[in-house]
């Protein structure tokens, strides 16, 4: 390999690493939506396939270490995937340690880092021979998927009931916009619609605003005080296996290796369901907290790292909830990458391990060092100087562009109509996890009852 | 995810929207700005991809830096000091 694409490639990461430290932070940023775009631009402009694995590597993991700190900080989530961890932060922030938080839950990514680069690699190879299989079946994989986390969530008939009436708005839409000729028969707007359920329950709470009645009843604050604790300074490069304890380091890797092996779920299911469910024996409630969020921060990281490689190394095909969101531009962003022709076509094996390892390398020493070092000097400069309008409004642009790039005027209708109902289902207790696997099952799960379609 | 309770005195003009608080009039001046501006410079870009979308992004980015001048943040900051432990 020449020196020039291995400097390209940590050139990549560094500014991958350093961009998604400061959107981590940010709350509300949702993977998909500031990933998606980003890689995208990146493929569209022509840019080597593995200059572009590395860069989305250390971008993930860049954004995973650093999208918890606001929870720790401020109990404010700075993603859809640490919402899960507010009520455990909460608990160390009222003991006044957010710090601790905060170290505890980066040195899990780490730990979640190492377990899933690796495990993904030998997984991957592991799965190529089935890989015929597992694309034939990919459908059943994915309603099976929706059942299971519909059963394993509170409101599991509510959840159970959504699965085919949501799967007919999302496959019905398609089918109109392909018989009105909007998009091409052989075109599946994918992108918009899994934004619009993202964002679903910010549109609806946006449209109950219209009402004068409902805007009156709102509660109203004034400003929201947020007391930053000024953490003592770590000396020297931290380590993460000093900051966890050991049972905090073996629940980690636990779930770290489950969210390898469940690659192919919802990684926001799996994190409220193992994060739950791995500590719900513990009784110190401060204990309990470090376990869950250093746990359920491994488990994320692992879950969506595993999510990308495994699929694009062993199948080639975007087979996991992770490879379709965030990382689905790496499998296909036509006219450079195709299902037939994209990045698991044109890399070979160790051209994948150089990228991951260069890519993860850059990004934890980069992020995990500034996160344990300045992380309360980072969540004050975004909480003094970012207001969250400005971040809604972003989003809400972002999403309105994608509808209109995915299939015109109309699509942005379509993808606020699938925002609203998805908020709504959100607000009757389905949760993203059963949406998403849903969204993915819609094609053939309405094709059985409509054949032909 | 529960809601947050507390309620200050005084200039009470803030909503919560997703774990946050906002002014309505801000809030609809943002997502007027940005999908403005995002869209604009989309539908401005030339005709080729990935032109447009990457003009969207870039646009995005401005209606983002234009509405965290404009808007001002509905949040106190106070720095704790000392440690409590």
């Amino acid at each position: 390999m020449e020196i020039t694409l291995i400097l390209e490639m940590v050139t990549a990461s560094v500014i991958g690493a350093i961009l998604y430290t400061i959107i981590g932070i940010a709350p509300g940023t949702d993977e998909t939506a500031v990933l998606a775009p980003v890689t995208l631009a990146l493929v569209l402009s022509g840019f080597e396939p593995i200059v572009i694995l590395a860069f989305f590597i250390s971008a993930i993991i860049a954004k995973k270490l650093t999208d918890s700190i606001p929870v720790a900080i401020a109990g404010i989530p700075g993603g859809v995937m640490s919402a899960p961890m507010v009520e455990h932060a909460m608990v160390l922030k009222k003991h006044g340690m957010p710090e601790v938080s905060i170290r505890k839950m980066a040195s899990g990514s780490v730990i979640g880092t190492f377990i899933a680069v690796p495990m993904s690699l030998l997984l991957a190879n592991l799965i190529i021979p089935l890989s015929d299989v597992i694309t034939q079946y990919s459908n059943q994989i994915f309603l099976g998927g929706a059942i299971f986390l519909a059963l394993m969530s509170k409101k599991r008939w509510v959840s159970l009931l959504s699965i085919i009436p949501f799967a007919f708005l999302i496959q019905g839409l398609r089918i109109a916009y392909w018989e009105t000729g909007i998009v091409p028969e052989d075109v599946t707007v994918f992108t918009s619609f899994f934004l619009g359920i993202t964002i679903g329950p910010v549109i609806l709470k946006l449209t109950e605003l219209l009402s004068g009645r409902v805007r009156r009843q709102l509660p109203r604050f004034g400003l929201k005080e947020i007391v930053l604790k000024k953490a003592k300074t770590e000396k020297g490069f931290p380590n993460p296996f000093k900051i966890l304890d050991r049972k905090e380091i073996g629940t980690t890797s636990f779930s770290s290796v489950l969210g390898v092996l469940t690659f192919f779920m919802s990684p926001v299911g799996m994190t409220i369901f193992l994060g739950e469910t791995l500590t719900s024996r513990i009784k110190d409630p401060v204990k309990k907290a470090t376990r869950a969020i250093s746990s359920m921060d491994g488990l994320t990281n692992a879950a969506y790292l595993s999510g990308t490689l495994i699929p694009l190394i062993a199948i080639g095909l975007p087979l996991s909830p992770t490879a379709i969101g965030p990382a689905g531009a790496l499998f296909n962003a036509p006219p450079v990458f195709t299902p037939e022709n994209n990045i698991h076509h044109m890399l070979s094996t160790s051209d994948f391990i150089i990228a991951t390892v260069i890519g993860a390398i850059v990004a934890i020493t980069i992020t995990f060092y500034v996160t344990i070092k300045y992380a309360p000097q980072i969540c004050a400069f975004v909480f003094r100087f970012i207001p969250h309008e400005a971040m809604l409004g972003l989003f809400f642009g972002l999403v309105i562009m994608l509808a209109f790039m995915d299939a015109g005027i109309v699509n942005v209708a379509g993808v606020l109509l699938i925002a609203l109902v998805a908020g709504f289902l959100h607000r009757k207790g389905v949760n993203y996890g059963v949406q998403f696997m849903t969204l993915y099952a819609a094609p053939w799960l309405i094709s059985l009852f409509l054949p032909g379609m | 995810m529960n809601k947050t309770q507390n309620r200050p005195e005084g200039g009470e003009n803030n909503i919560e929207v997703w774990e946050d608080l906002v002014r309505i009039k801000d809030l609809v001046l943002s997502i007027a700005i940005c999908t403005v501006i995002t869209l604009g410079a989309y539908l401005l870009a030339p005709n080729e991809p990935p032109k447009p979308l990457i003009y969207g992004l870039i646009g995005a980015v401005v209606g983002f830096i234009i509405s965290s001048i404009v808007v001002k943040p509905k949040r106190t900051l106070r720095f704790d000091e000392g440690g409590e432990e």
